[in-house]
């Protein structure tokens, strides 16, 4: 028996030895190593929408425009533009002498394969409702390329600037395994591996020119290397901080009070991010087919004491439907037309709808994982019962929520469900995405919300489109639509280490390696 | 012996082809449309996506059909590609199944190199002040959550002592991630090795054996052990196939890039191909454990053999 066992022990032995030692090599000393708590869905940017993917794509590929720090579109690849009278033509100028990570210069014919791309008759991208209503991109001579619209759309342009519309080399089609194990594209950064759920490791891209981007080096990086780790447990980045093996993290929400007293971390919290969280309700069977229900939730709600507790001053009250830094926000119109906190209204209009501490109405609170959310909810559950609103909450992934949310609007029974939606964009054109027929949930939807939403993305002139914007925001806080509750709310705080220097996050929360030195 | 071996091969079989069929099922069983998560995010996508993407995974098909074409496509080694990201399931589980074999394994060995000497000598002083703190300390070794003893050693030897990185991949980033499955699991194995001994002891051949005048120490060694160490080998193979998908806290905790993870991963995204890879190689893992303890079985024990 003690053969057989010592045998058992070594074979394990000898199994392990190769196998831990063919693992992924871990990253060298003088690599940037950034932890997040999740992995990229994918490196096509046509087929996923996360904050995760978007910003490794902001490395990897290039766009058209770029983001000045207040959010407005600026030039990069493209640097000029001119559009038509009628609004329905851009015609772009590009940078000579731009290249792919395949060694091919970046021409109009490689906007024009990413154009026709994202809208592929079979498989589109799933962003391609915001790419506008393009009927075809010409191209014109090598370096100029015409985007012809069938009406006008003025939320193109700061659309171009955001990494949805990366710019694709044309390699991409014939290199196998895009979107897997491939990605070519013309920014900062070069793809070398993805380890899908491990880590992608990218290399400087040596031909890389700095012509619009939020970025002080107009050249190279000065690293050679960015490895981006997936990392779930907090607790495990902080040590990876604190021990140097990671460079830049998002820390456990609860430690940054501390972090930043004891200085031993630099805090850098990401400024216009465009992120909104917000209540939104399932509209089509009661309670909240009732505007009353909805306000009795708005009324019941302290959004600034729930996040006084939670986030401290990480986080910001967002009385808009649209976030700090999009085009358009106006605090003090919003909360003009907003519920403020007032359980008092809340308990007399759930009165009137027969409800009250004998009958309390009940309904599901949906709510995205992690961030701290959890802990959000719950005492968002608490400020809701004392308005006796008995809200059971259920905790799921973003992916599986988006799914959630469409199926409860499509369900005609069943108890109430309201969730605690968050979205992030750039332009206000995120409330024709939410709330013009169909919906992106299938939620609320009006003949007036549409007519109002539909003169949002026709109005060049901006006083006018402004107000035009208002008017939709209105109509969605007065009949408590879409009611705001605080910005930002996810990957918006970043842990770095004192030694290392230049780091900082664009608008839209697009982490900036190009400056970074230690 | 052959037929005992074609026996358990052919039971081992019919449980992965039942499994299979349970994999099949899964898709339709729990909550939630995958291709309606699939383009959840998805602006603007049109009924005929949908049918399309709907086609594309079968799922419009006869559900007998869609078995047979998961057994055929399985035969040929695919398993489908993920809900996010299109990537092949297979090649993802054979990239990290290696990660999760190297833990589970280095583990074991740990909790081998512990459990058994320390259940032994507990069993040698039974009733002693010895076997109280010993098995005290198993007791509590037993009770420490994974995530909690992870958290302490990665505090203790990465960060305070910096010995140890505090996660990721490699030799070094195995010692941590295998010090906490593995002491949690020496805990087990000493108390299981010490009823087993105990109860050995009492059996009227080790008394025979004593009378017979043979030394205390070849009597532990030829028989106790021999026969005591039968049900712990297996608690043990079953706790290595445990391991298998039941790393995943600690996988998650130390960043290790194993099969656990990956699963969690894709139960949260309700990524269904993943899961039903990840179940389909869970279950293949016990079923291969089962068939070689009773393989083992009929070695150390000739009566199990003519039964069989």
């Amino acid at each position: 028996m003690f053969s057989v066992l010592k045998n058992l022990f070594l074979r394990s032995v000898v199994v392990a030895l190769p196998i831990a030692t063919a693992a992924v090599p871990p990253a060298v000393a003088k690599d940037i190593v950034w932890a997040r708590y999740g992995d990229i869905d994918t490196l096509d940017p046509h087929r996923a929408t996360s904050t995760l993917s978007l910003q490794v794509w902001s490395l990897i590929y290039d766009t058209l425009l770029a983001t000045d720090a207040d959010g407005k579109p600026v030039p990069n690849i493209a640097r000029s533009w001119t559009v038509s009278e009628d609004g329905t033509e851009y015609t772009f100028k590009l940078a000579d002498g731009v290249k792919c990570h395949d060694g091919a210069q970046l021409t109009a014919e490689d906007v024009k394969y990413t154009v026709d791309r994202a809208f592929d008759a079979k498989n589109p991208s799933v962003t391609k409702a915001s790419w506008g209503p393009i009927e075809s991109a010409t191209v014109v001579d090598p370096l100029t390329i015409t985007l012809k619209l069938k009406t006008p759309f003025v939320a193109m342009v700061p659309f171009l600037a955001d990494s949805f519309s990366s710019i694709l080399c044309r390699g991409n089609a014939t290199v196998g395994g895009f979107g897997t194990s491939a990605a070519i594209g013309s920014g900062p950064w070069k793809l070398v591996s993805w380890t899908k759920g491990d880590r992608i490791v990218l290399a400087k891209n040596p031909d890389y020119r700095n012509l619009g981007k939020l970025a002080e080096n107009k050249g190279p990086p000065y690293m050679d290397r960015l490895v981006i780790t997936t990392v779930p447990e907090p607790q495990a980045r902080l040590a990876g901080l604190r021990t140097g093996v990671i460079q830049v993290a998002e820390p456990p929400i609860d430690d940054v009070p501390d972090l930043q007293k004891s200085k031993s971390l630099n805090i850098v919290v990401a400024q216009n991010t465009g992120q909104n969280v917000f209540w939104e309700f399932a509209v089509h069977r009661p309670p909240f087919n009732d505007e009353r229900a909805r306000k009795a939730v708005a009324y019941a709600t302290d959004a600034q004491a729930a996040i006084d507790l939670v986030y401290g001053d990480l986080s910001l009250r967002e009385h808009c439907p649209i976030s700090r830094g999009v085009f358009g926000n106006d605090q003090d119109f919003c909360a003009r037309h907003g519920q403020d906190h007032d359980p008092a209204k809340a308990i007399a209009l759930l009165k009137e709808l027969g409800y009250g501490p004998d009958r309390p109405l009940e309904v599901t609170m949906l709510v995205w994982t992690g961030g701290n959310r959890e802990k959000l909810a719950e005492v968002f559950q608490s400020q809701l019962a004392e308005a006796a609103i008995k809200a059971k909450i259920e905790i799921m992934d973003i992916g599986t929520m988006n799914a959630r949310v469409r199926q409860e609007n499509e369900k005609p029974t069943g108890i109430g469900s309201m969730d605690m939606m968050t979205w992030s964009w750039y332009d206000p054109d995120i409330l024709f995405a939410l709330w013009h027929t169909p919906g992106a949930y299938r939620g609320f939807t009006s003949p007036e919300l549409d007519a109002m939403l539909d003169k949002t993305r026709v109005l060049a002139d901006p006083a006018a489109r402004k107000a035009a914007v208002q008017d939709v925001m209105a109509y969605l806080l007065d009949h408590a639509i879409h009611v705001p509750l605080y910005t930002p709310g996810w990957e918006w705080v970043f842990a770095v280490r004192p030694d290392v220097q230049g780091f900082h996050v664009a608008p839209f929360v697009y982490p900036i390696f190009n400056d970074v030195k230690f | 012996m052959a037929r005992f071996l074609a026996g358990r091969l052919l039971m081992g079989l019919l449980a992965i082809l039942a499994t299979t069929v349970a994999v099949t099922l899964l898709i339709h069983l729990v909550p939630g449309d995958p291709v309606q998560i699939m383009y959840a995010q998805s602006q603007g996508t049109t009924p005929e996506q949908l049918a399309e993407m709907r086609h594309m995974l079968g799922l419009d098909r006869p559900i007998l059909e869609q078995w047979l074409r998961f057994v055929l496509h399985l035969l040929h080694g695919d398993l489908g590609v993920t809900i996010r990201g299109q990537q092949p399931v297979a090649q993802l589980i054979l990239q990290r199944l290696p990660n999760t074999l190297a833990l589970a394994a280095a583990s074991m060995a740990i909790a081998t190199a512990i459990g058994l000497p320390v259940g032994f000598a507990a069993a040698w002083w039974r009733g002693r002040w010895a076997d109280t703190a010993l098995m005290t300390v198993a007791i509590a070794g037993v009770s420490v959550p994974h995530f909690w003893l992870g958290l302490i050693l990665m505090s203790v030897f990465a960060v305070q002592l910096e010995w140890l990185p505090v996660g990721g991949t490699g030799w070094a980033g195995l010692v941590l991630p295998a010090a906490t499955l593995g002491l949690s699991n020496a805990a087990i194995v000493a108390r299981m090795t010490r009823s087993a001994m105990i109860e050995v002891m009492s059996q009227d051949f080790v008394r025979t054996a004593y009378a017979k005048g043979l030394l205390r120490a070849l009597v532990l060694r030829r028989h106790v052990l021999r026969a005591g160490l039968v049900p712990v080998v297996t608690m043990m193979a079953m706790q290595f196939a445990y391991m298998m998908g039941g790393a995943i806290v600690v996988e998650n905790i130390f960043a290790w890039n194993g099969i656990g993870r990956l699963a969690i991963e894709a139960i949260f995204q309700r990524d269904y191909p993943v899961i039903q890879g990840f179940i389909l190689v869970f279950a293949t893992t016990v079923i291969t454990v089962s068939i070689l303890l009773d393989l083992l079985y009929a070695v150390l024990d000739p009566r199990i053999r003519v039964r069989g």
